[in-house]
């Protein structure tokens, strides 16, 4: 496990299960609490190995300095890690089974290494469709500055 | 001013890399999103029943076919001065490991706004067997000055 991702990340999801809301008591609206996370660039790079984008924006301080973005940065994509890293231990988005139907990103500016990640989220929406419960939640990341680096919603179906 | 927005067509395809899903990468994924789910862990657990599906193991995670299309997509803009901006995505089949799936994305439409330049597209993910398993659609935006 590469601490520099997990930062006491809690990786069983099996624990405090009962303490987390269930699709009956997740209400449309209510802000989710989320926790700030620090983006290093050893987290970047593990996540950019496992789907196996190499590219040198990510790995090669040389050529991203030289590059419109003036430094390394972070794949658009690095949301799916910040999702869970700035996602407390007893949230719903931790729950067993929950099975992820589909997402929307919008991304503005990239996240760097050393950025200090916050997330305002909340559930967007709730219904019942094909005999499964679906939750719409609702995200966005900002850095350091308060400038927003990307936002999007996903659909869940919770487990029954 | 970058000129590439210009070359591009309704109708252009792009191919992605073809990625190849294993019980290690698919650990791995856990480990660099920090999602545990058990989906994506324990196979006694995925032999129960998910409502009306079962998956009978364990499954790659929806969001790695959400990297790999993120990946298609900056290596085709990167080069021409485009900027990644929207990609919003729907699973159709779980993906399990030993399959081979691969991106790619086709045009659909250019547009130029008040001070922008875009470009739509559709995307999706096949696998071995030709299974569309994720479909999506994905905006670039071409500043004209980078």
């Amino acid at each position: 496990m590469a601490q520099s991702t997990a930062q006491n990340f809690e990786v069983d999801f099996w624990k405090d299960a009962e303490l987390r809301k269930v699709w009956d008591e997740i209400i449309p609206g209510a802000p989710r609490k989320t926790q700030p996370y620090t983006l290093t660039l050893e987290a970047i790079q593990k996540y950019c190995r496992v789907v196996g984008d190499m590219h040198p924006l990510y790995f090669d301080e040389e050529y991203a300095s030289n590059s419109p973005y003036k430094g390394l940065i972070a794949p658009p994509g690095i949301h799916i890690l910040l999702m869970f890293a700035c996602t407390p231990n007893d949230d719903w988005m931790r729950t067993p089974g929950t099975v992820n139907a589909g997402q929307s990103w919008s991304y503005n500016k990239p996240a760097r290494p050393g950025d200090v990640i916050r997330l305002e989220a909340r559930a967007l929406d709730k219904f019942i469709k094909k005999d499964r419960l679906f939750v719409v939640h609702d995200n966005v990341f900002f850095n350091q500055d308060n400038e927003v680096i990307c936002s999007g919603r996903g659909w869940t179906i919770r487990p029954m | 001013m970058n000129n590439a927005f210009d070359t591009i067509k309704t109708g252009m395809n792009i191919q992605g890399t073809p990625f190849l899903p294993t019980r290690e990468s698919i650990r791995e994924f856990c480990e660099a999103s920090l999602d545990f789910n058990p989906l994506h862990l324990d196979d006694e657990y995925m032999k129960g029943s998910f409502g009306k599906t079962s998956f009978g193991g364990i499954i790659m995670h929806g969001m790695n076919n959400f990297g790999i299309i993120n990946k298609m997509l900056t290596d085709w803009a990167y080069p021409l001065g485009g900027m990644h901006r929207r990609l919003e995505t729907r699973w159709k089949v779980p993906v399990k490991p030993g399959d081979t799936i691969c991106p790619s994305a086709v045009v659909t439409a250019t547009k130029k706004t008040k001070k922008s330049r875009w470009v739509t597209l559709d995307v999706d993910v096949k696998n071995q067997r030709g299974e569309v398993v994720a479909v999506g659609e994905a905006m670039i935006e071409f500043p004209e000055a980078v």
